[in-house]
């Protein structure tokens, strides 16, 4: 296929946390702020006058000093971000919403204002109590959460209007990003897509990396570039599937995958657009906030809640990936240390593979990608055991 | 019983020579002189002096007795468990458990560690009976369908408000308990986890409980299933995986993890409500305020006669410390919670014993205490006895142990209303979870506790696959360093003593007192053995 | 003295000998550490291969 336009400044917009766009918008004045965890609503850090910037630390591949604040025994995600925030990689941010929704997570905010790794005098750091469950006692309490450690700091500490109209405007905004992440995302149900799996996932970081309105227009030229875009002759994998997991924001991981010979054609894991790119619908009897609240806690498939609906809205969502994506497996990823992902690891493919005999393959990955060749071998011998499958029709 | 006394005085004299303690002092041996190697079986009983040995032997009978009667309880039921389940083969160590929990210890000290371990003897055996009685794994029994299994880390006290049901927690026999008892046990429930791909870097607690829950090992009863996200996430992971294998429904009780905060109640009182709700839904029984403010009194007493205790540990002369406060405290409140009054008599006795030592100014185990330690952070349950240890080894006192420190506040007995806050308060602050998650003041807490209790030292636990735990390490040594306490990491992996030996835990200790204190054994024989086929 | 007490006294001393061989064979347990040589050189390892040979059923 004909290289995508912007698909080099896309990458290299993901070499570092404070990318171009980001300077551009600090340059114009825009708050930027922080986070790490879907349960901190995006579209409320894209209030006008701010942007979001969810943390990565590309290349980073030692954790020394973050290591001896939290050893090496916790999430290397955790301790990435903490080693690039004492790096300096970080000092743009004038704040961090951060959430209680795993432990190290918790651990590693916590340093944000124990040593205070980032230099900028009014950096503040707020961490909600993320809720478990689905239901209406549990979505009060996000409600709660989000508007004493979000809305409210937005307006005290840096001056942002949080009105009901400034929410709608950034709902909008944020929908029509949405649109068009999703219909590029789309493009991947085709039988043979003009689009590969690694394109997207650059797409999908940039999306949520980026200042959206400075991001935006060059999605949209990608868009409209992606519908006109010739595939491949012939569709050039063995075979496709869906990669389910924890933090993934390493594009090179999904390149890993599709250099082993599959496609993958849908991301349902953090940083994934599933979920993130779903458009917030505000009924006519709530209020934007309160939309917003209820949208991110029903599309949310953090494997930390607990009750039997979400934890079978988790398995459904995943299964529905695979039927409208027309996937041959899944792969089930797992960050090292990361004790959700690891349990859900083993209950749902062990479910995937024995009573809904889907293949599914688990992996656990380090942050950086670490252990490449042994990475490689296992994607490669599933890819076989997904073409062997087709061969034999299925059986 | 002075003149008793002054009779048994020669006797003793004639047989010191045999008390370890009395070996230790004069370089003819020491604690670790009676046991076959390797496998934590003595020879013979300590030697306690006369009096000591024979309250000893006594406390023993009291204990046999109870096994008796549990067996007498439901005779068929305890045979078919034995059979059924490997974990209630490991309950046959308890009686090896109690002599290594207690080594070294003399008057009131001991008289106080057996009142308090015959009060969990007591209530555990009664437990198991009842358990294996209505298991309907085993063929059910009367109250098969009138329990309500719960998570351990829920506490029974608010579901005592169902008059004639009976809230159990169920992972407590086959491995919250038990893991205490014999260090071989949860580590095969762990492979067992592991076999099925869960990686090893988990909390070993929390996999145990995925292991007994693959290896379909928990008894059967309830109509219902009543988790919890306390206390941490491996916990609330390992709590899916048993919901899908116990196969009942399920109520997640998520209580705030930021439970400080003033938002945390009105949250977390109305997740008890919906708690309350859905049993009375399921159970078809009306929640009963009366009923609960009933145990609701034993709880408060039990607090009450708890804070007085901690005023006496305060000060150098209180003969109840280590293990045997901090295994009582955690049995009679995660898992007794106020439903039992035979722990209210036991209360009601040791406080006299303790008043009594302060008044005379009572120096326990022998004065010979070197140091004063907190004990913060999960402890190693496959070595319960790590705090005797330290004591006998290098004197010093574990003065508190953080769980001891949860919901400690009173609760109203009058007004549902005022009773639920308090409740809510109360349930919040359970076990591994008040201090370990929901904050940095909870764990930084550990400097105001050390400070109260005038500790000179802190003994931090190291849970290595404590993720909570892990990310506080050098922020945790640099204020330690500042404020001038000592501070030694016992590294442990909770429930799994092949990751982390005992003898490892204990070489923790043994560098930091010999290497940068300089100092020497109270008894050179417990400084390095090898205990690793022992329970 | 006559029979009653003689009776009494024969049943009194017949129990403190009981209770004394009770408390010797008891107390010679307790002090050998008996009950635990038992429990774990004999019955432990009858349960354990008990154990290790049970066919469970394993899943998730």
């Amino acid at each position: 296929m004909k290289d995508l336009k912007h698909l080099i400044y896309f990458e290299n917009l993901l070499q570092d946390a404070q990318n171009e766009l980001v300077d551009k918008a600090k340059a114009q004045g825009q708050k930027a702020l922080g986070y790490n965890c879907y349960y901190i609503p995006e579209v409320l850090l894209n209030l006008p006058g701010c942007f979001s910037s969810r943390l990565r630390a590309p290349r980073c591949t030692s954790t020394d000093i973050a290591g001896y604040y939290m050893t090496g025994r916790t999430c290397p995600y955790a301790r990435s971000i903490l080693e690039r925030a004492i790096e300096g990689g970080y000092n743009y941010l004038d704040c961090l919403f951060g959430a209680e929704s795993c432990a190290t997570m918790d651990r590693m905010e916590q340093h944000f204002f124990l040593i205070n790794p980032v230099k900028n005098d009014k950096f503040f750091v707020t961490q909600i109590d993320p809720p478990m469950k689905g239901d209406q006692t549990n979505l009060e309490y996000y409600k709660v959460q989000l508007r004493v450690k979000v809305l409210e700091p937005l307006r005290d500490r840096l001056g942002v209007v949080i009105s009901d109209a400034a929410i709608r405007k950034a709902v909008e905004q944020h929908n029509r990003l949405c649109r068009v992440i999703t219909e590029i995302g789309n493009l991947r149900k085709l039988p043979n897509p003009p689009i590969t799996g690694y394109e997207f996932h650059v797409i999908q970081l940039v999306s949520q990396v980026c200042p959206h309105d400075l991001i935006l227009p060059y999605l949209e030229e990608t868009l409209e570039e992606l519908k006109t875009r010739e595939p491949e002759a012939k569709f050039p994998f063995r075979a496709r599937v869906v990669v389910v997991g924890s933090e993934i924001d390493d594009e090179n991981f999904t390149k890993l995958i599709e250099s082993c010979g599959a496609m993958v054609v849908a991301d349902r894991y953090c940083f994934g657009s599933f979920p993130s790119r779903e458009e917030i619908e505000i009924f006519n009897n709530e209020s934007a906030f309160d939309a917003v609240c209820r949208h991110y806690l029903h599309w949310n498939q953090c494997a930390r809640f607990m009750d039997g609906r979400k934890i079978d809205q988790r398995k459904e969502e995943v299964l529905r990936l695979h039927d409208e994506f027309k996937a041959d497996g899944i792969i089930y990823e797992n960050m090292k240390f990361c004790e959700f992902w690891s349990y859900e690891k083993v209950m749902e493919s062990s479910i995937f593979i024995n009573e809904l005999h889907i293949p599914t393959c688990t992996i656990e990955k380090e942050y950086a990608l670490g252990a490449v060749g042994q990475l490689r071998t296992r994607f490669q011998a599933f890819i076989e055991s997904l073409e062997i499958k087709q061969i034999q029709g299925g059986k | 019983m002075k003149a008793i006394d002054k009779l048994i005085a020669p006797l003793d004299k004639a047989l010191e020579r045999f008390d370890p303690l009395w070996q230790a002092e004069h370089g003819t041996g020491g604690l670790r002189s009676r046991y076959y190697d390797k496998t934590g079986v003595a020879k013979w009983r300590e030697w306690r002096g006369v009096k000591d040995t024979l309250y000893d032997y006594t406390a023993w009978i009291k204990n046999i007795i109870c096994m008796v009667q549990m067996v007498a309880m439901a005779p068929l039921p305890i045979l078919k468990g034995f059979w059924e389940y490997r974990w209630m083969g490991s309950y046959l160590g308890t009686f090896m458990f109690i002599d290594r929990l207690f080594e070294g210890y003399r008057g009131p000290e001991l008289r106080i560690a057996h009142m308090n371990m015959h009060a969990i003897v007591q209530s555990l055996t009664k437990r198991i009976a009842f358990a294996l009685k209505n298991d309907a794994r085993l063929g059910g029994g009367p109250d098969t369908e009138n329990i309500i299994p719960h998570d351990e880390t829920i506490t029974p006290l608010f579901l005592k408000g169902f008059k004639g049901l009976y809230p159990f927690p169920l992972q407590t026999l086959p491995e919250f308990i038990i893991c205490d008892v014999d260090q071989h046990i949860e580590p095969y429930y762990v492979d067992v986890a592991e076999s099925f791909g869960l990686p090893a870097d988990v909390c070993s607690r929390c996999a145990a409980e995925t292991g007994v829950a693959i290896d379909d090992a928990f008894p059967l009863f309830g109509k219902v299933m009543l988790s919890t996200n306390m206390p941490c996430n491996a916990s609330e992971a390992t709590s899916m995986f048993q919901r899908r294998r116990i196969g009942k429904p399920d109520f997640p009780i998520t209580l705030a993890m930021q439970h400080n905060e003033k938002e945390a109640l009105p949250y977390s009182r109305q997740t008890l409500l919906d708690a309350i709700a859905f049993v009375e839904e399921h159970y078809g029984v009306k929640y009963d305020w009366d009923e609960f403010f009933k145990y609701a009194k034993l709880m408060n007493e039990q607090n009450t006669i708890e804070l007085e205790k901690w005023d006496f540990f305060k000060t150098p002369y209180s003969p109840l410390s280590g293990v045997s406060e901090s295994l009582y405290r955690l049995y009679s409140w995660q898992s007794v919670n106020g439903q039992d009054p035979y722990f209210n008599k036991v209360d009601r006795k040791v406080i006299e014993i303790i008043r009594k030592a302060y008044e005379q100014k009572y120096l326990p185990f022998g004065g010979k205490t070197r140091h004063r330690a907190f004990l913060w952070g999960p402890s190693a349950v496959y070595y319960t006895d790590f705090p005797t240890w330290v004591q006998n080894c290098w004197g010093i006192t574990i003065v508190l142990n953080m769980d001891s420190t949860m919901g400690f506040n009173m609760i109203d007995t009058e007004d549902p209303e005022k009773a639920l806050d308090d409740l809510t308060r109360f349930t919040e602050k359970a076990c591994m979870r008040h201090h370990a998650v929901g904050g940095w003041d909870n764990i930084n807490a550990l400097w105001t506790w050390a400070k109260e209790f005038n500790c000179d030292m802190i003994l931090f636990n190291d849970n290595i696959a404590c993720k909570g735990m892990l990310g506080t390490h050098a922020l945790m040594e640099e204020q330690a360093r500042e404020m001038g306490f000592h501070f030694i990491f016992v590294e442990h992996d909770l429930e799994d003593s092949r990751t982390v030996s005992r003898q490892d835990m204990r070489n923790c200790v043994n560098n930091y007192m010999s290497v940068v204190l300089g100092e020497k054994p109270l008894d050179p024989t417990i400084v390095e053995f090898d205990d690793a086929a022992a329970y | 003295m006559n029979k009653f007490w003689k009776t009494l006294l024969k049943i009194l001393g017949k129990t403190l000998l009981i209770g004394f061989i009770t408390f010797v064979l008891t107390f010679a347990l307790y002090m050998f550490n008996g009950e635990n040589k038992l429990i774990y050189y004999v019955v432990r390892p009858f349960l354990n291969k008990h154990y290790d040979s049970q066919v469970r059923d394993r899943k998730v």
